[in-house]
């Protein structure tokens, strides 16, 4: 085993010499090792920028939906099943909320405020959720339909 | 031949309902106590002709915490938050008067009358219609709290009353 690895970690040693020769070659001050760190390492990040993009896309699916006596808007949204999402409730008046009693998703709202709730549909169909905070005459009328898809 | 029976009972009823109406024009608007034959009668007009949905079941179960919340929105303006009146000072002085939630005329409706009458109302009690306002789980919810009301008094007093 030994054997083996040792012609490889003889070849490791001697490339991580070569890249230290190119990155901090012999004669530099200090100052320019740190330049060269500091540019180094600005390389490194814009290189990952893309890829922390695309982690970012894949974070959960934000759905933003507006309560306002006496409906939300829109008011109805298709999810995917297993697919994580966040239902973001914004009031432009009073408080309100959006309960899916089925689901045990609720969101509460102040007034003109934002309210979310992170979830995963667990299971396909169609839901109706109901304002959650009286706000008037029109309260029970208040629906968001939800449904999920496979 | 008993449904006859109770056609004739019926309509005399009704008419005796009339003539109270119009014994009601003559006598004036004031909202005096109903005395205890009209009550009654209208107790069993209610009970088995004018509140529907007697078969209508409770899809909720285990809501009361819910029924509550939603009895809490505007019907403790009158019936308080004990469902029993407790500190609505009105109460006795409309006709008819508020009922106590918790008695047996009340008690004695289905699920479904409860619900129905949550729904559209008693005409011409101050009981007003609450379908479309509060959605229908809630007031499914609703009943389940009538069902399970807490001790008389023991909820305190609407807030509105105390300042």
């Amino acid at each position: 085993m030994n054997l083996i690895s040792r012609p490889t970690d003889r070849g490791r040693q001697a490339r991580v010499i070569k890249i230290e020769r190119i990155l901090y070659p012999k004669g530099l001050s200090m100052e320019a090792k740190a330049a060269m760190k500091l540019i180094c390492t600005g390389i490194l990040f814009s290189t990952l920028l893309p890829v922390l993009t695309a982690i970012a896309q894949a974070a959960p699916r934000r759905i933003e939906v507006t309560a306002k006596r006496f409906e939300f808007s829109p008011s109805e949204i298709t999810l995917k099943r297993g697919e994580p999402v966040v239902l973001i409730i914004k009031s432009a008046d009073v408080p309100h909320g959006v309960r899916f009693r089925e689901l045990g998703v609720e969101v509460r709202t102040g007034r003109g405020e934002a309210s979310e709730a992170a979830f995963t549909p667990a299971k396909a169909g169609t839901f109706v959720g109901q304002c959650s905070v009286f706000c008037g005459a029109g309260h029970g009328k208040m629906k968001l339909i939800l449904h999920i898809v496979d | 031949m008993a449904k006859f029976a109770a056609l004739i009972v019926a309509a005399t009823l009704l008419s005796l309902l009339l003539v109270a109406l119009i014994g009601i024009q003559v006598l004036g608007c004031k909202a005096d106590p109903p005395s205890r034959s009209e009550t009654a009668i209208m107790n069993w007009i209610k009970h088995r002709l004018l509140v529907r949905g007697k078969d209508d079941k409770n899809p909720l179960n285990d809501s009361v915490a819910d029924g509550k919340e939603a009895f809490s929105h505007y019907c403790v303006a009158c019936h308080g938050l004990d469902g029993q009146n407790t500190g609505v000072p009105f109460a006795d002085r409309m006709a008819p008067p508020v009922p106590s939630l918790a008695g047996k005329d009340v008690q004695s409706y289905t699920d479904g009358q409860l619900k129905w009458i949550i729904d559209y109302g008693i005409w011409p009690s101050g009981m007003p219609g609450s379908k479309g306002m509060l959605s229908k789980d809630e007031i499914w919810s609703i009943v389940t709290f009538l069902r399970h009301l807490p001790p008389a008094g023991s909820a305190g007093s609407p807030e509105m009353y105390s300042h």
